[in-house]
């Protein structure tokens, strides 16, 4: 496959159509709130139906320029981006904040971004904020019952991911032949930085999923749930998820969910043994000592 | 390792993780849990041919502040960087998870004076995010950790303490920012993106990574101070920070909630206030921001000592 003809990176906007039930995507309004579409350009949130449901969509736009902070382009996450997008996690929750469990609005997050804002002024405010900030908000409304599912469908970058998808419930990912980007940096980078031999790396590369880049990597790692091999299959896979995840929520099996779930899996799947491991033998060493501080 | 006295009225700037992680608790109280003795080394570095430490580069343990245990995560700095792996990573989740349980516990075997023993998870940040041997793994533990503090809200203090030599950054930068309190010394850093990508990314003439104070009026404690991102600025004493932790051990759970600067939509309205500011103003250093909050000389601040600093600084007046 050209990976060139079937990418979506870039088409943030275009993945929300091939998404929702057609004509039902409603930008910048989220339950009652009205959002200002000239504030944080760099993301889209907007309300729409998938198979009949009503659910929240937050994406990345890559053509839109943000005038105030000049170094969001091409799907970086700035200041008011990553606020923009906690707004409309707040307002889906205060939407339902009355409604039964099983009614609370999934929220879909279709991730293609390169990162946070990396400029002086987003410094100066506190970019830190605004991504932490966001991370938060999905953090709660997933606790709150609504099933937050994330669709990478280009590029998944760092600090940018962490802000914009691992947060979510479950993680989904077009396959890499749609050259679909996971990862912390290129090798190249990895090599500069820690001064290893960058020969050595990519060799490395071809079969470590801890260090590489990689879709299947991450799976490995637990960190994609499932991996979505044709654009049109993302519409009917997310649906499944959202039940899926709704169905363990109704359970009570929130640990099964989220990055602690993600944790699970990269243990099921082999990827990632040691830190069940770790984290078992802290609990035994504190048990042993638990009296001295339960009874100070 | 030098004796709890000693390490009160030490520096914390010079003291490495265990000695913060000691000295930041009541005398004798500490338990170090998976240390070095246990040998828990990343299994990831010895692939890539770098050297491992016996504690993975964090301390990680218990103490006592009065009846209260605090959970202590220590990073250090010295073993790349103070950077996040799958092995440090989980025993920071696995400490906040303790301290969750231990919350649980205590409710029900001391209903009557659960207040006063409520437990408290203690964070000295010294770290650049994560670690790229295992970037990976890193990136997934930064997560779980962002998720065990959504855990914690209303529940127990989170604190994040930060004023060592490599400071805070990268998704440590926003990990810290999602904390409920954060201490800090002068010389604490904390940010997202550090000094050399903003240089590469912006040019040397709009921000040169190599003018040191520049780099401290942009991400160090007091312009954090000033804007509100920091609670406590302290002196660069253990004991100072030891201190400050007992000040937000005995404090209710709602004065905690309202020393936060994101965690609800009212904290983000408030932030995107901030953000309207610096967006108007296109500020070309953090002084153009320390001036518009009242402080006439803004050139004079960094100079400043920290007790003279806090006797004359303007801050950020909360909404």
């Amino acid at each position: 496959m050209d990976e060139m003809d079937n990418t979506m990176i870039g088409r943030g906007r275009d993945a929300i159509e091939m998404i929702v039930d057609e004509g039902t995507f409603v930008e910048n309004k989220v339950g009652d709130a009205d959002f200002d579409p000239e504030y944080g350009p760099g993301s889209v949130v907007g309300t729409a139906k998938l198979e009949g449901t009503t659910c929240t969509v937050i994406a990345n736009d890559a053509y839109a320029f943000n005038e105030r902070f000049p170094v969001v382009f091409g799907g970086v996450i700035g200041l008011e981006e990553g606020y923009k997008m906690a707004t409309a996690v707040y307002r889906s929750m205060e939407a339902d904040a009355d409604k039964p469990l099983a009614e609370k609005r999934p929220l879909i997050l279709i991730v293609d971004t390169p990162g946070n804002g990396p400029g002086k002024m987003e410094e100066i405010a506190g970019m830190n904020k605004s991504t932490g900030g966001y991370q938060l908000a999905l953090a709660e409304a997933r606790k709150a019952g609504h099933p937050v599912i994330a669709m990478v469908i280009g590029r998944a970058i760092s600090g940018a991911f962490l802000c914009h998808g691992l947060q979510a419930d479950h993680i989904l990912a077009l396959s890499k032949d749609f050259g679909t980007m996971i990862h912390v940096m290129p090798i190249t980078s990895i090599s500069r930085i820690t001064k290893m031999d960058i020969e050595r790396l990519e060799e490395l590369s071809k079969v470590n999923p801890v260090f590489a880049p990689g879709v299947d990597f991450f799976y490995n790692l637990g960190g994609v749930q499932e991996i979505v091999n044709k654009v049109e299959d993302m519409r009917p896979v997310i649906a499944k998820h959202v039940k899926e995840v709704a169905a363990l929520k109704a359970a009570g099996e929130y640990e099964k969910l989220g990055p602690w779930g993600r944790g699970l899996l990269g243990d099921e799947r082999g990827g990632r043994v040691n830190r069940l491991k770790a984290i078992a033998k802290m609990n035994e060493e504190f048990a042993a000592v638990a009296d001295k501080y339960l009874n100070a | 390792m030098r004796s709890w006295n000693e390490l009160e009225t030490g520096s914390f700037f010079d003291a490495n993780a265990r000695e913060r992680a000691v000295g930041m608790v009541d005398k004798g109280s500490f338990t170090e849990l998976l240390g070095p003795l246990d040998r828990f080394m990343s299994p990831h570095l010895p692939v890539l041919g770098t050297a491992v430490e016996f504690d993975d580069g964090t301390v990680t343990g218990v103490g006592l502040i009065g009846k209260h245990p605090v959970f202590v995560i220590s990073m250090e700095g010295k073993f790349i960087g103070g950077a996040i792996g799958e092995v440090n990573g989980a025993k920071m989740v696995g400490s906040i998870r303790l301290a969750l349980k231990t919350a649980e516990e205590l409710k029900a075997a001391h209903p009557d004076d659960y207040e006063e023993r409520r437990p408290m998870v203690v964070i000295s940040f010294e770290t650049g995010g994560v670690r790229l041997h295992e970037a990976n793994a890193g990136l997934l533990a930064h997560a779980e950790v962002m998720d065990a503090f959504q855990d914690c809200r209303k529940k127990l203090p989170v604190v994040s303490v930060v004023g060592s030599k490599v400071g805070c950054f990268g998704g440590m930068g926003f990990v810290a920012a999602a904390t409920d309190v954060i201490i800090m010394n002068e010389q604490g850093r904390i940010g997202l993106t550090g000094p050399e990508v903003i240089e590469q990314e912006m040019g040397k003439e709009e921000f040169d990574a190599s003018n040191k104070a520049l780099v401290y009026r942009t991400t160090g404690a007091k312009h954090k101070y000033i804007i509100g991102d920091c609670n406590y600025l302290v002196e660069d004493k253990i004991g100072a920070f030891h201190a400050a932790l007992a000040d937000v051990a005995a404090k209710s759970m709602e004065e905690i909630e309202g020393m936060r600067r994101i965690g609800s939509l009212k904290l983000v309205q408030e932030q995107q206030g901030l953000v309207k500011l610096v967006g108007d103003m296109q500020p070309k250093d953090s002084m153009d921001l320390w001036k518009y909050y009242g402080n006439e000389d803004p050139a004079e601040l960094p100079e400043m000592t920290t007790e003279e600093f806090l006797k004359v600084v303007k801050r950020r007046v909360r909404p």
